[in-house]
């Protein structure tokens, strides 16, 4: 058991950091963002296929590397850290949900495709007017008719959603509620991106009329029940990231910004905002290293240990990014700034896969209080 | 197998054996037991002799030379015990763990051993009614005798001083020296007759610490720990070692405010199923965890050399915080009845009077941020006007 970590680990965040900071730092990310891409593709196709991310955790039968979540981790925290816009999040939790059915020629036809970053895949399960990111019971159906299955429904906050080639879609079925998987190109589906609050990141919002679909074989709630651990561990190993970065950017503004004859960070009305921005940011690195840890060597303790770690870190990194920008005063709340990008992200990310009190009210029935 | 499997294997059968399971009943008491101080002691020695005390001190001084992975182990099996190790809680988190990296070799024969086996009681003499959030302005002096040092001045907030055998004490050598500079460390006898205890009632009733007169106490000169007028850097070590010691309390059922203790009270009032609660618990046990593994973490790290610096402080802050708010969300569920008092209620009352109490022991939670943000983070210190001053011409609270 270690919750520090391994040189793989370090190594491979260091990767990942060099990466951005040369292929796509922030200044790159605003010239993507102004366009009407919700990513650049060739950085997507170097994270995926260069950097290996979208198959790290998926098993290398079905064309993945096989490592830990812990790996992963370390790796989403760096993205997050430099809010790299990309469709790794809606990849991992499409192949994610995949890997937790028993569909095998399903698996078999994405998994590796997915794995190497050749098509992208996204998971839509919310529901306009229902605060549950997963329902549990969806208005979403699925007419079984003749040899064929269409949907009808609309799904919110899909991540990707407008991007994605297949789509795996929480729908009820004759035999209660399944995942459905729908191609993008499907008939009768209308995709609409959402002008999205966090630039940064791309939701859209799908309607299904009569889209055929295939139902995917195998416990479709224990499958989504997995995909929301997996969710919270990396939107939590994202956010853990950007939280650190705006920390470690508003340190070094208390440094070098003097007023009174001091560097502000001389003020306690500062160092104590600071200082309690570490000890949260402390608490969330190490609720989020449990969580991936509980993941890699004890699997039961997951759903418990990855809502604590997102019920911690998400609303801690709108904390984070909200005193970024206080404490950099006048500058910080100019666009030019970097700061607004993290709060908008802080905020989005809060309730992306499930709010505050969904997270809470998933781990109170994990404890089974 | 592992061999820490084993070794916790051990341990959980030792406890069985030898200490009580423990009792949600018995009364919240801020003293930590009511056990006679010869019982502890007793018990203490057998801990010992099992191999569990000084589970990471070198063997040389009567340690087990295991790692912190043993001693997580321990702990963690300890949780669900009552173990009336009370009084030798601050010998061997810090008075302990300084002689062990500043003492002499002398020194470290002569006392860890013997603290270890439950012979010898230690406390801790830092704080003083003029000198709390600002320890180095103390005005105990120590003044150079011919065989020694003869110390005069009052200590306050000292747990144990009554049962006590040795103290670690500050006291000022060289007030013609600024202030942090003219501080020296000593070992002092308790039983000597010029030192006077009295006991110090605090908000919840109970007297866990108490007010230690020093008048004409004489220490010999091998009493030094570390150096003359070095005692600050001294100082520093057991402060550290004293937050990672606050700070890293587990989910402890013994704690009235932990996880565990409130869910139980939820139930037992049926305020579990209220939304509002259920989640505030949920919040509790997601804040409690962090805390713990955040206490691993830096036991990790130090055990793989990495250096820890003084993120303890942030240990000991969050701590803090979680208690003050654990000790609302108590007061919540008690509602009305918080008032009223009956059995399970003064257990969990008396917490949530005492909650304030560990914001301000062992550093309030203002000066853990000035540590965080100046020796974590790396921000401008304060101003400190009275860093560079003779500590004899500085205003001082009396």
């Amino acid at each position: 058991m270690s919750l520090i970590f391994t040189d793989d680990q370090k190594s491979l965040a260091q990767t990942v950091k060099r990466f951005v900071a040369d292929r796509t730092p922030l200044p790159k990310v605003r010239e993507v963002i102004a366009g009407d891409q919700a990513y650049d593709q060739k950085i997507w196709a170097q994270l995926a296929g260069d950097l290996g991310l979208a198959g790290l955790t998926v098993p290398e039968e079905y064309g993945g590397a096989g490592a830990t979540h812990a790996d992963l981790s370390a790796a989403l925290r760096e993205l997050g850290a430099g809010l790299v816009p990309s469709p790794l999040v809606a990849c991992l939790l499409a192949a994610g949900t995949l890997l937790a059915l028993d569909d095998e020629p399903v698996k078999r036809e994405l998994l590796p495709q997915l794995a190497e970053g050749g098509i992208v895949g996204t998971l839509a399960v919310s529901e306009p007017g229902n605060r549950q990111w997963i329902p549990a019971s969806p208005a979403t159906s699925a007419l079984h008719a003749g040899s064929g299955i269409t949907l009808s429904g609309v799904k919110e906050a899909v991540l990707n959603g407008a991007e994605a080639d297949v789509l795996l879609v929480q729908a009820a079925g004759p035999d209660g509620a399944g995942v459905y998987l729908v191609r993008g190109s499907a008939e009768g589906l209308t995709v609409t991106r959402n002008e999205a609050l966090d630039p940064t990141r791309s939701v859209a919002t799908v309607t299904f009329d009569g889209t055929p679909a295939v139902l995917v074989a195998g416990d479709a709630a224990a499958a989504l029940d997995r995909a929301a651990d997996l969710a919270n561990l990396a939107i939590a190993s994202e956010q853990a990231g950007a939280m650190l970065a705006c920390l470690t950017m508003t340190t070094e503004y208390a440094k070098i910004r003097y007023t009174f004859g001091q560097p502000i960070g001389a003020y306690q009305g500062v160092k104590h905002k600071l200082a309690d921005m570490y000890t949260t940011w402390a608490l969330c690195d190490a609720a989020l290293r449990e969580a991936t840890r509980a993941a890699d060597e004890e699997p039961e303790k997951l759903g418990a240990a990855a809502a604590a770690a997102r019920a911690l870190v998400s609303p801690g990194y709108v904390t984070a990014a909200k005193n970024t920008m206080l404490l950099h005063g006048g500058i910080g709340f100019t666009w030019e700034h970097d700061a607004h990008f993290f709060y908008k992200n802080a905020i989005a990310g809060n309730v992306l896969a499930g709010d505050a009190d969904y997270q809470l009210d998933r781990l109170a029935g994990k404890l089974g209080v | 197998m592992t061999s820490i499997d084993e070794f916790r294997t051990r341990a959980r059968r030792w406890l069985e054996q030898h200490a009580k399971p423990f009792d949600e009943s018995a009364d919240y008491d801020m003293e930590g037991s009511s056990v006679p101080l010869e019982e502890s002691k007793r018990f203490q020695k057998a801990l010992w002799e099992a191999g569990f005390a000084g589970i990471t001190w070198p063997k040389e001084y009567g340690g087990q030379g295991r790692g912190a992975e043993e001693l997580i182990a321990f702990s963690e099996e300890a949780a669900d015990f009552e173990l009336p190790t009370g009084p030798f809680v601050i010998g061997l988190g810090m008075p302990g763990p300084t002689i062990l990296e500043l003492g002499t070799e002398e020194q470290k024969r002569r006392y860890l051993p013997p603290m270890l086996r439950g012979e010898e009681i230690w406390c801790q003499l830092f704080s003083e009614p003029g000198a709390g959030s600002d320890v180095a302005s103390l005005q105990t002096t120590a003044t150079r005798t011919e065989n020694g040092w003869v110390i005069n001045g009052q200590k306050v907030w000292t747990s144990g001083a009554q049962y006590s055998d040795f103290g670690a004490i500050i006291a000022r050598t060289d007030p013609t020296l600024p202030k942090h500079k003219g501080i020296t460390m000593f070992v002092v006898d308790m039983h000597h007759p010029g030192v006077t205890v009295r006991p110090l009632v605090v908000a919840t009733g109970q007297a866990p610490f108490n007010e230690v007169f020093f008048d004409n106490v004489e220490v010999p000169a091998d009493a030094v720990i570390g150096e003359v007028d070095k005692g600050w850097d001294a100082a520093v070590v057991m402060l550290r070692n004293e937050r990672v010691a606050i700070g890293a309390g587990g989910r402890a059922r013994s704690n009235p405010l932990s996880y565990d203790s409130l869910l139980e009270l939820a139930r037992a009032r049926g305020a579990h199923t209220d939304t509002a609660v259920r989640r505030r618990l949920a919040l509790l046990y997601a804040r409690e965890s962090a805390l713990t593994t955040y206490g691993r973490v830096l036991h990790e790290e130090t055990t793989a050399g990495l250096q820890i610096g003084a993120r303890g402080s942030a240990a000991k802050l969050a701590g803090a915080e979680l208690s003050l708010w654990a000790a609302d969300l108590a007061q919540d569920i008690l509602g009305g009845d918080v008032v009223l008092g009956g059995a399970d209620v003064e257990r969990v009352a008396a917490a949530i009077v005492g909650a304030p109490g560990g914001a301000t022991a062992g550093g309030t939670n203002e000066i853990q941020r000035n540590i965080i943000g100046e020796r974590v983070l790396g921000l401008a210190k304060d101003p400190g006007v009275d860093r560079n001053t003779p500590f004899n011409q500085l205003k001082l609270s009396r």
